[in-house]
């Protein structure tokens, strides 16, 4: 399983990268951890002609935070993030699902960019950045946009990122008081991709929930976000009965896909059974937290 | 009269001579082989489950820059000879034979079938070089299961066949079968399926061949279990004499079964080195590993039972069907064993067996460790569905239906005695060392807070290397040759065909010896791995505890005593009165006249010597196992079940086993681990799957799921006091137990955890998905 | 192809390697430090584990040409002298493994982890080698090995 041949680009600024897709297009792949796109190489399944390395564009790492937000630069490492304190602080539910994503060694090398560029819908950091309405910041040869998460997302392995576009950072909102986070996912093993994932959020204040957010991994060939059940959620005090009907809106009119490690009706069972679970952890993290 | 040495070695968890080489990166693996000159093979395959192939273009690939050759089907016919599968050549197979090319030609019977091989100066060109060879396929009906695959109407694979059985069916019975069934208080019928699974070794398949034209030598670098099976495979099929071929194996990836003889790859991968004039080096990846090297297990069965209203397994009437896949091999002779063995341990006084084997559109059936495991399954799952039919305890139920240890020993119904075999003796351990009714009470505990966990237990036995046959050793797996000699520095040198990849036999074997021949472990050197230096052996079956440690022992002791003679003469001593301690020959009584072993082997090949000295200090050992014996043992798991994700934790699990005397308890207890850990793959996370179009659905470790450091409970393991049969070598096999045994132990505890919703279940394969299923389609009134 | 320059087990190393080459097959073949195996070639088994700039990595994941200017370590590079490390020598003791295979993957991983989680329990070093798969051992001996080093870690 070798990689085909390619042609290979190391751009050192953000402008020669956007030079360089403008030039080849479709043609071009961008590689930033390589934990998605080697892989994909190495069984020749992708076979694009030029690789555009941008590991070496040092300004496109770096965790801050600003205004209510939290820049992560495209090639932050998930490691870097996971070790972040302002990340583990501002943005609690990207914390929890960083340690769900691989192993260590993937960690090492993948990106937060990469991961959501790549936006494999059973990933963990899809889910993430769905449920709590994620901006990705691209830039391309006409200037620089803001995309939002549900705009972002758009088919299997498919972003509206421009192939002339580079991914530059993605920004979070940063979590108020009274937030309580959990990822839930069932996986065939430990690090496995999900073979169905929530990430959830509460804010509670006062014991009632001013905002709910959920969205599902390996549940479409996007993310999916439960408005329904966040609707429900909003206004209610925690309670086993709120959750269970929460998880019945959840599930109810979704078609999740079937492959070899699960049938559709396996995914909806497991995703009520992740909506149950992950709103009674994220409402138990809410006290945690305060 | 053999002196009594004291054991310092053997039985004691040596450190392994092995490891400072593995731990530093030092070892040797086929793909670690660099000659000058030498090329990598890419194949192409075929896409297609069943088509005949129309035509085959090279020209591009032989075009493209850094391709050195590309070999189709029909050029490498022209250049090899056609024959059998060594494997089935070496079990006496007698069975059909389909005739097939070495690449396929005519006809591709298997998604990955190989097709061409393309030759390169590196392995990324030669797959380069694949791409560009256009094959034209004239697509057939696959074959995809054993059911069409005996429908007549079904397109036969192998045109010199003319239907698509790999063993005809045939029926055996043991015991009045007709009566037993009659008499019976009850008949209970099952229908239990095993799936298709894999070996998986971290190291796949492979080779450098090197073809040596001026003086007709084909050298082949391999990773093999005996390196003698795979030189006559390739003299065979390359037409070359057997000892002109040289099969060299340094360290192996692991194996379980695959890499036996050469495959069709190998010989291909040597007919380019003899074609090109340069070696040819071939590693399978692992998409190749996992598509086209093999695949096991995937059997059926549908079973009746008679038994009484007590509990007895008065007898077992099997039809089993074995998807052999595509290319002949060991499926095809796997039902033989299964019959032998049904059985077990237990009092059955009539067994009947019929089998049917049938070839389909995917990778071939391969040994993979206990290839006869299914028997254990398909009993073991009877005895615990009988058990809840008749509201009786399982463990219950085994002891009563276990043959008690008898002189002389009950004997199976297939006819093996059951000869030390302590069955009862681990049931009865296993019910000390885990507290039933404490569980069950922590069972019924949970389940009132919506927890599930349940309990299984099994009990089997394994020839390791089985009961002496009164027909005495038969076949080349019957008596086990070693060469020792004592080397000019003193070392003693053992030159076995035993080929280690992961037994650790470069340890165990130099224990024995040491301790028999009486100089420091060290001191003891066990040569593997070159056909022109080691005699014929196989590191297979269970059976190298006995035979390569007793021939080891046996052996080790004729050296010594050829050694004393010749010492006796240097000595001017009786050789009754030396003794070798610490690598010193001394005489009784007088220390001081001390003389170290390396001086005695100078000594010997410096010479001259008069007449009557024998200075070659080497013999050549052989060993028929002795009384031979059974291993076997009864595991028990805990297990927790999600009911809402179908998720299965092992949450603690039991090995009692007895293998007769230990050599290296730590090389025994990992062997049963990692038998343990395939098992528990096989139920939860392992399946080799084909789409209903032949494609091939699990070709990389995303969709192949391995288990891994958090599937695997910490296994605890007791040791049973075993039967002693013989005055000096009782050390019996291990190695396939803990996967012949596990993955029953782990569907009794699922199974048990799931009664409440009166879940039976009849497979093998349990994933999240299907414990769902297994849960909603169940009746909780059972 | 480009020319690289990397530091290898502590001595500089050049080459010029295509750019599809991936970091495993650059250290085996170019470099022939054959120590570092390749078990899949995607990136599952972990056998291709090295160190990359003190972290470890998934070397059939690296291309070559992405470890210009780095500090990398091999197996061969953690008992330059022939002297076994403390982690090496408790997995001997320990008999940590059969057939070797999978073995440089798991001492540079389980070396990294320790280093950072000098007190991880067994659980922590389950879940931290959880990406690393053996097939002859059941992994336990693998999990004592790493335990046993960390102890002795503690005792010096």
């Amino acid at each position: 399983m070798k990689l085909p041949p390619v042609e290979y680009e190391a751009p050192t600024t953000v402008a020669k990268a956007i030079d360089l897709l403008a030039e080849h297009l479709d043609e071009a792949s961008v590689l930033a951890g390589g934990q998605s796109l080697i892989p994909l190489l190495a069984l020749r399944l992708a076979r694009p002609a030029v690789l555009i390395d941008i590991n070496g564009i040092d300004e496109l790492s770096g965790v801050s935070a600003t205004d209510g937000w939290v820049a992560i630069g495209a090639m932050t490492r998930e490691y870097v993030a996971e070790e972040s304190e302002t990340v583990a602080e501002a943005v609690p539910l990207l914390a929890a699902a960083l340690p769900l994503i691989g192993h260590e060694a993937i960690r090492s090398r993948g990106t937060i960019g990469g991961s959501l560029a790549h936006a494999d819908p059973a990933a963990e950091l899809p889910a993430v950045a769905r449920a709590l309405d994620a901006e990705f910041v691209v830039r391309g040869p006409s200037g620089e946009r803001v995309i939002p998460a549900p705009q972002w997302f758009e088919g299997y392995l498919t972003t509206s990122r421009r192939p002339d576009e580079l991914l530059l950072e993605v920004r979070f909102p940063a979590a108020t008081g009274g937030t309580g986070v959990s990822f839930q996912e069932v996986a065939r093993r430990h690090g496995d991709f999900a073979i169905v994932g929530l990430a959830a959020s509460l804010v509670l204040s006062g014991g009632v929930i001013s905002e709910a957010r959920m969205a599902f991994a390996g549940l479409s060939d996007v993310p999916v976000r439960a408005a329904a059940a966040e609707d429900l959620l909003a206004g209610e005090r925690p309670s086993t009965e709120l959750f269970d009907e929460a998880a019945r809106r959840a599930t109810d009119d979704i078609d999740p896909p079937a492959d070899l490690h699960g049938s559709s009706d396996y995914r909806k069972t497991v995703a009520a059974a992740m909506v149950r679970r992950g709103l009674r952890a994220a409402a138990d993290n809410a006290r945690e937290r305060q | 009269m053999a002196e009594i040495v004291a054991e310092r070695y053997t039985g004691a968890s040596i450190k392994r001579s092995e490891d400072p080489r593995i731990l530093t990166g030092a070892g040797r693996y086929v793909d670690d082989i660099k000659l000058p000159g030498m090329l990598h093979a890419a194949f192409v395959r075929s896409p297609m489950a069943h088509a005949h192939v129309l035509s085959v273009d090279v020209s591009a690939a032989r075009a493209l820059p850094g391709v050195i050759a590309v070999l189709t089907g029909a050029d490498l016919e022209a250049i090899t000879v056609p024959g059998p599968d060594a494997l089935m050549a070496l079990m006496g197979w007698a069975g059909p034979t389909p005739e097939f090319t070495l690449l396929a030609t005519d006809k591709v019977r298997f998604v990955g079938d190989p097709v061409a091989i393309v030759v390169a100066e590196s392995r990324y060109i030669a797959e380069d070089g694949c791409e560009l060879v256009e094959v034209e396929y004239d697509n057939l009906p696959p074959v995809v299961n054993a059911a069409f695959a005996l429908d007549p109407s079904s397109p036969p694979l192998f045109a010199n066949l003319g239907d698509n059985i790999a063993r005809p069916h045939s029926r055996s019975e043991f015991g009045d079968v007709r009566s037993t069934f009659a008499d019976a208080d009850r008949i209970i019928d099952f229908h239990i399926d095993v799936h298709r699974h894999q070996n998986v070794p971290m190291e796949g398949r492979g080779c450098v061949a090197s073809y040596d034209a001026d003086h007709g030598v084909m050298t082949v670098y391999a990773a093999t279990q005996s390196v003698h099976v795979s030189r006559i495979a390739v003299a065979m099929r390359l037409g070359i004499e057997p000892d002109q071929v040289r099969v060299l194996a340094g360290d192996i990836g692991g194996s379980f079964g695959l890499k036996i003889g050469a495959s069709r790859e190998e010989l291909a991968a040597a007919a380019a080195s003899r074609f090109s004039g340069r070696p040819v080096k071939w590693v399978e990846d692992r998409t190749e590993n996992l598509s086209a090297s093999g695949q096991a297990r995937e059997e059926s069965f549908d079973v009746r039972a008679a038994v009484s209203h007590d509990g007895d397994l008065l007898g077992l009437d099997v039809k089993m069907v074995v998807d052999t896949g595509s290319y002949p091999g060991m499926g095809a002779m796997v039902p033989a064993i299964m019959e032998a063995m049904l059985p077990g341990p237990y009092k059955l006084a009539a067994l009947g067996f019929e089998s049917t084997a049938a070839i389909t559109n995917k990778a071939s059936y391969v040994a993979y460790r206990g290839p006869w495991a299914s028997e254990t399954f398909v009993r073991e799952r009877v005895l615990d569905l009988i058990a809840k039919d008749l509201g009786l305890d399982p463990v219950k139920i085994r002891l009563r239906n276990v043959a008690a240890r008898t002189d002389p020993p009950a004997v199976m119904i297939t006819g093996r005695p059951l000869v030390g075999v302590t069955s009862k003796e681990s049931l009865d351990r296993v019910a000390q060392l885990v507290d039933f009714p404490a569980f069950r009470r922590r069972q019924a505990e949970a389940r009132a807070q919506g927890r599930y966990l349940g309990i299984g237990v099994a009990t089997f036995i394994e020839a390791a290397p089985g009961p002496r046959s009164p027909e005495g050793p038969s076949g080349p797996m019957g008596t086990e040759s070693l060469r020792l000699r004592l080397e000019e520095d003193g070392v003693v040198a053992l030159f076995t065909g035993q080929m280690p990849h992961g037994q650790s036999h470069q340890t165990t074997l130099a224990q024995i010896a040491a301790d028999e021949f009486g100089v420091p472990f060290e001191q003891v050197r066990v040569v593997v791995g070159d056909s022109a230096v080691v005699p014929f052996g196989l590191t297979g079956g269970s059976r190298s505890a006995t035979m390569a440690g007793g021939v080891a022992l046996h052996g080790a002791r004729q050296l010594k005593a050829k050694v004393l003679d010749f010492a006796a003469q240097l000595m001017e001593a009786n050789a009754q009165d030396l003794l070798i301690t610490d690598g010193n020959v001394w005489v009784r009584g007088d220390p001081a006249s001390a003389i170290a072993v390396s001086e005695i082997a100078r000594r010997a090949a410096a010479g001259p010597f008069g007449a009557g000295a024998d200075a070659k200090l080497e013999v050549e050992a052989t060993y028929d196992g002795g009384e031979g014996g059974w291993s076997g043992g009864t595991h028990c798991a805990i297990v927790e079940v999600d009911v809402e994700t179908g998720i299965v934790k092992v949450e603690r699990y039991i090995a009692v086993e007895d293998c007769g005397a230990l050599i290296n308890p730590a090389v025994v207890e990992g062997q049963i681990r990692g038998g343990i850990a395939q098992g528990i793959g096989a139920v939860l996370l392992e399946r080799s799957a084909y789409g209903e179009d032949g494609s091939f659905q699990s070709a990389t470790f995303m969709d192949y799921l391995m288990p891994t450091t958090c599937d695997v409970p910490r296994i605890e393991i007791e040791h049973l006091e075993t039967v002693p049969l013989d005055a000096d070598v009782n050390f019996r096999g291990v190695g396939e137990g803990g996967m012949i045994i596990a993955p029953p132990t782990v569907v009794n505890a699922i199974e048990d955890a799931l009664a409440p919703f009166g879940v039976r279940i009849y497979e093998q394969h349990l994933p999240p998905a299907r414990i769902l299923e297994l849960i909603a389609a169940a009746d909780p009134g059972q | 192809m480009a020319d690289i320059t990397l530091r290898v087990n502590g001595a500089t190393c050049a080459g010029s390697p295509e750019a599809r080459k991936t970091l495993a097959d650059f250290l085996r073949d170019d470099l022939n430090l054959t120590g570092t195996h390749v078990g899949c070639e995607h990136g599952v088994c972990g056998a291709c584990t090295v160190i990359v700039d003190g972290r470890a990595v998934r070397s059939c994941l690296m291309l070559a040409v992405q470890a210009a200017g780095s500090e990398v370590t091999t197996i061969e590079g953690l008992a330059p002298d022939g002297e076994l490390g403390t982690l090496q020598q408790a997995m001997w003791d320990s008999h940590s493994f059969q057939c070797g295979f999978c073995t440089p993957g798991f001492v540079m991983q389980a070396a990294a982890f320790l280093s950072d989680h000098p007190d991880a329990g067994e659980r922590q070093i389950r879940e931290a080698l959880s990406g690393n798969i053996c097939r002859c051992t059941g992994y336990q001996s693998i999990i004592d090995g790493v335990l046993l080093a960390a102890e002795r870690n503690r005792e010096r």
